[in-house]
């Protein structure tokens, strides 16, 4: 908790996913062990070993379970077509190195923008303070290591210029003009990052990574009679250009075009509790909620998750696995090693039904005596401090159709788009909002619906899912994970899954 | 403000200047600084120890680049003289690669303050004196507050403290600096739940409270030991929670939760919505849309508030705004690029402090005469169309039964649409939470969708 997260949402303990990729091939395994030929980013960021060994030293010298120097710089570009003029574009690099010593649970952090020496230093200095100990061993050599290779791109996003992002948005707003004539405002918004890591550690690993992202937004506006409705979509991932295919483009156009144009015929479905059918892909939002926040290891370790004192048990039917999986090529979630310089993996939150393990960072790990762990340690940026966080959260297929799932509900909905989610971590209260719906009667589907909270416990939801299907699919767009003032991208992605009952935030008349 | 910030302001505002002159030799027309410099301090103690300490110093500079009537916004915190000149060197021609857009011009100076600000008394010299072991004491202080609870699971509470700069210049004679501090308190508990719950989590079941302030200077902030009691009342009333039922009735919204449906109600209240056609607002402008109950003005000039400021991000001079007025929609958040496009009068584009007028009666007397219904302390998710007005959101609360609180309830969902639900508000409390920049008092309204078991 903190104020930033206290202004913004009044309360704490509290998770949330927003808006703002396709499995395209079998996850590869992360190698932390190859040497790197050489390091060009010390030069990037102006260091060398010896001002990161002076920087090292100041940090643990009150002592050190393990501590590290992040170095990042991130150049975040923005392009805007709105009303027919592409005239609206920012620019951002941020630059800095966040500072963190660890002993026992307690946590010294300090950043600075500032990358002179003495600037470290005093920064190194006030993080710590937290310890009162003797000076840590540092390392001989702090050696260079190459890691996985998720996210191959051939050309960064610093060589694309405007020349090339101007067509790629106007082509999708000319596609989405000419869509359906009621349509009256769009808006197409291209956002690409280059990110530059640098990881220090005192065990004595000098890592690197260059990470690239990038979303298309698509947001639309239609007219029909007095009736104005809007929606959005968005299609993300660790890519460069080249990702923006024309069939792509195509498939999310369509999208949020009849997305929007649907809800002139929506309506709200009644109030109160009804079966649900999470539709394929974004539903997954419910497993980000109700589960994977609640399987962080932070908030177990200190026993304050409703998942506290259930590993080992049974939480679901026997046909339901939950993953959260750090190295699946391209995705947004995806990390070729976490933020702590761990090789990111495969988690199984819930392996045929029972709960088998939480998400690790190095102090979780160590409190629970791992002697090896998925990495999971993620930040927003060398601003904040490392936190327990998802990646790509998933459930796996089950024995189910689709067609078996919608055809078993008497009157029920089933729940296809969505704006976002929130969990209260502690009680495992969550919420999700569903944009896009249809009402189910007698086994059929029968109207639009739209606007709809759901609200749930993530594990009696966990316990009510009776089939699940087996047409998996990740959602392409570009989700916004927050958890304590702090935003990291993350993907999800299920099969349809039917919970039997959940309660339906709808209106009676 | 201290000779050390009058210093730091005084090399930001030459910061901002010199990346003024650097693009307006790379070829740009206008051009507009802003240099902020932020540090803050925050220490969080978990179950009596010291969990974390933090030191953030954050320093930056934003430009924003007027050339050959195109527009873009650049920002960088790599402040190093020639990277700086290389970074508007390379925008000032990637702005000109933009498709022109007449509307977009640099703030006219008419719009500038004429006097300095006085009065906002946005620095507290204490604030910056705070030291280690003060903040250490009122860790420990806000921790006893909730130690010797029988069901206590954890305690985490912090403290966080900072000042932050801000320097403005332009190419057409602004020039403007001010400082900013603040400190806060904030505590977060977890308890075990055995009460008398129906649900089938199959875990320990658990209920969370918390409290916190934030202000601008020391003075304005509670006592510790009412932070920690609140904490833990707050904690208490959620045990032994069970979901409420499906029902139409009253909805009372105690003040910290209120923000969110007032938050929601003026989200489409920016000309950036309007020129999209993402508001309902434009329809209901200078009608009586909402209950005349409801008044909500933004002030941006009232003293030690937390979003005061003397001038806007485009420079534009603070000024008082009614936004609502005995029910009917008066105006919107309107800055000179979308203010241009839709024609609205410019005001700000930068909301502040939104204030509710309060009414005449404190929530325990409200829920006496409401009688029966269900009070909101939290919300629990959800969202709003700003578009439509559509919402639909979770709740933690309360059952109201005979004028009286009842027992606690989960599960809930209030679905409607903003439009009728203000257009409903019956009572407007007298208890606004003074510790957030929107400030509502108790809102009530009647015939209200819940949805429960």
């Amino acid at each position: 908790m903190n104020r930033r997260h206290f202004l913004a949402t009044g309360t704490a303990g509290l998770a949330s996913l927003t808006l703002p990729t396709f499995l395209r091939a079998q996850p590869q395994a992360t190698d932390l062990t190859a040497p790197a030929p050489a390091n060009p980013f010390l030069d990037w960021f102006s260091i060398d070993e010896a001002a990161i060994r002076r920087v090292m030293t100041e940090l643990t010298a009150n002592g050190a379970d393990f501590a590290e120097l992040y170095f990042q710089h991130k150049r975040t570009n923005l392009i805007r077509m709105q009303d027919g003029l592409a005239s609206q574009a920012t620019s951002d690099i941020a630059q800095g190195v966040g500072l963190r010593v660890v002993v026992g649970d307690q946590t010294g952090f300090a950043f600075t923008e500032d990358l002179t020496p003495e600037s470290m230093l005093q920064a190194a200095r006030t993080a710590a303070t937290i310890a009162s100990g003797g000076r840590a061993t540092l390392p001989a050599h702090f050696d260079p290591r190459r890691q996985g290779d998720l996210y191959p791109i051939k050309r960064p996003w610093s060589e694309v210029g405007l020349d090339e992002k101007l067509p790629l948005i106007q082509k999708v707003e000319s596609r989405l003009r000419a869509a359906d004539p009621a349509i009256d405002k769009v808006t197409v918004q291209l956002t690409d990052t280059d990110e530059r890591v640098l990881i220090a550690t005192l065990d004595g690993r000098l890592l690197t990574d260059r990470r690239p992202s990038a979303l298309l937004g698509l947001m639309v506006t239609a007219k029909r009679g007095d009736q104005t409705q809007s929606n959005m979509v968005s299609l993300g991932a660790r890519d460069g250009i080249g990702f923006f295919t024309d069939a792509r483009l195509k498939a999310q156009v369509d999208e949020v075009v009849a997305r929007t144009l649907v809800l002139f015929d929506a309506r709200r479905p009644p109030a109160g509790e009804m079966p649900v059918v999470l539709a394929a892909g974004a539903s997954s939002v419910l497993l980000h909620e109700a589960i994977g926040h609640g399987m962080e290891a932070d908030f177990n370790r200190n026993g304050t998750s409703i998942y506290s004192d259930m590993i080992g048990k049974p939480v679901a039917a026997p046909f339901v696995t939950v993953v959260d999986q750090g190295n699946l090529p391209h995705e947004l979630g995806t990390l070729n090693m976490d933020d702590e310089g761990n090789a990111t993996g495969r988690a199984v939150l819930v392996d045929k039904g029972i709960l088998k393990s939480y998400l690790h960072d190095n102090i979780s790990a160590r409190h629970y005596g791992l002697r090896e762990h998925v990495g999971s340690g993620r930040r927003e940026s060398y601003r904040y401090p490392i936190m327990a966080r998802m990646t790509t959260t998933f459930m796996e297929n089950g024995p189910h159709s689709r067609d078996e799932i919608v055809a078993s509900i008497q009157h029920g909905i089933i729940a296809e788009t969505f704006t976002g989610g929130q969990v209260a971590i502690g009680p495992g209260d969550f919420t999700f909002y569903v944009k896009n719906g249809w009402l189910v009667e007698n086994g059929k589907i029968t109207a639009p619906i739209k606007d709809v909270n759901l609200i749930g416990n993530g594990p009696e939801v966990l316990k009510r899912i009776t089939m699940v299907a087996d047409d998996f699919k990740l959602d392409p767009g570009g989700w916004v994970c927050g958890k304590n003032g702090q935003s990291v991208p993350v993907s999800i992605g299920m099969p349809s899954a039917l919970v039997s009952r959940m309660t339906v935030g709808g209106e009676n008349v | 403000m201290s000779d050390h910030d009058t210093t730091a302001t005084d090399t930001l505002l030459k910061l901002a200047q010199q990346a003024v002159e650097m693009a307006r030799a790379a070829g740009a027309n206008d051009a507009w600084a802003t240099a902020v410099q932020d540090r803050s301090l925050s220490y969080a103690f978990r179950d009596g120890k010291p969990e974390t300490v933090s030191d953030s110093t954050k320093r930056g500079l934003e430009l924003k680049l007027y050339v050959d009537g195109r527009y873009g916004v650049y920002s960088t915190t790599d402040l190093r003289e020639a990277r700086l000149r290389d970074f508007i060197r390379e925008a000032v021609p990637l702005t000109r690669q933009l498709q022109a857009d007449p509307r977009r011009r640099i703030t006219p100076p008419e719009l500038f303050p004429t006097a300095p600000a006085e009065g906002l008394q946005l620095v507290d010299p204490r604030v910056a004196g705070l030291t280690r072991e003060q903040r250490l004491a009122w860790c420990r202080e806000l921790e006893a507050g909730v130690r010797g609870e029988p069901t206590l699971i954890s305690t985490i509470c912090s403290i966080e403290d900072g000042r932050k700069l801000v320097a403005d210049a332009s190419s057409n004679g602004f020039s403007g600096a001010y400082g900013k501090t603040s400190v806060g308190f904030f505590q977060q508990v977890s308890l075990r739940d055995a009460g008398p719950g129906e649900r089938e989590v199959g875990s320990e079941r658990r209920a969370e409270g918390e409290d916190g302030a934030a202000c601008l200077h020391l003075d304005d902030l509670p006592s510790t030991a009412r932070i920690g009691e609140q904490t833990l009342a707050r904690a208490r009333a959620r045990l032994g929670s069970r979901q409420g039922p499906t029902m139409k009735g009253t909805l009372v919204v105690e003040p910290r939760a209120a923000m969110r449906l007032v938050s929601d109600l003026l989200a489409p209240a920016k000309a950036g919505n309007v020129s999209q056609g993402q508001s309902f607002w434009p329809k209901l402008m200078e009608t009586q849309a909402f209950s005349g109950k409801l008044t909500i003005i933004d002030d941006p000039r009232r003293p030690r508030g937390l979003e005061s400021h003397p001038y806007d991000r485009e420079g534009i001079a603070a000024r008082r705004l009614t936004l609502i007025e005995r029910g009917v929609p008066k105006a919107v958040y309107a800055d000179t690029y979308y203010a241009a496009k839709t024609g609205l009068p410019v005001t700000t584009g930068d909301p502040s402090n939104q204030i509710v007028q309060p009414g005449e009666r404190a929530l325990a007397e409200i829920i006496r005469a409401v009688g029966d219904g269900v009070l909101v302390t939290a919300w629990a998710g959800g969202n709003a169309d700003p578009t439509t007005g559509e919402f639909s959101q979770g709740l933690n609360g309360h059952i109201i039964r005979g004028g009286e609180i009842a027992e606690p309830v989960v599960g809930m969902i209030v679905t409607g649409n903003l439009k009728t639900l203000f257009a409903s508000l019956v009572e407007v409390g007298n208890d606004p939470f003074p510790y957030f920049a929107l400030r509502t008092p108790t809102l009530v309204f009647e015939n209200v969708q819940f949805s429960g078991a």
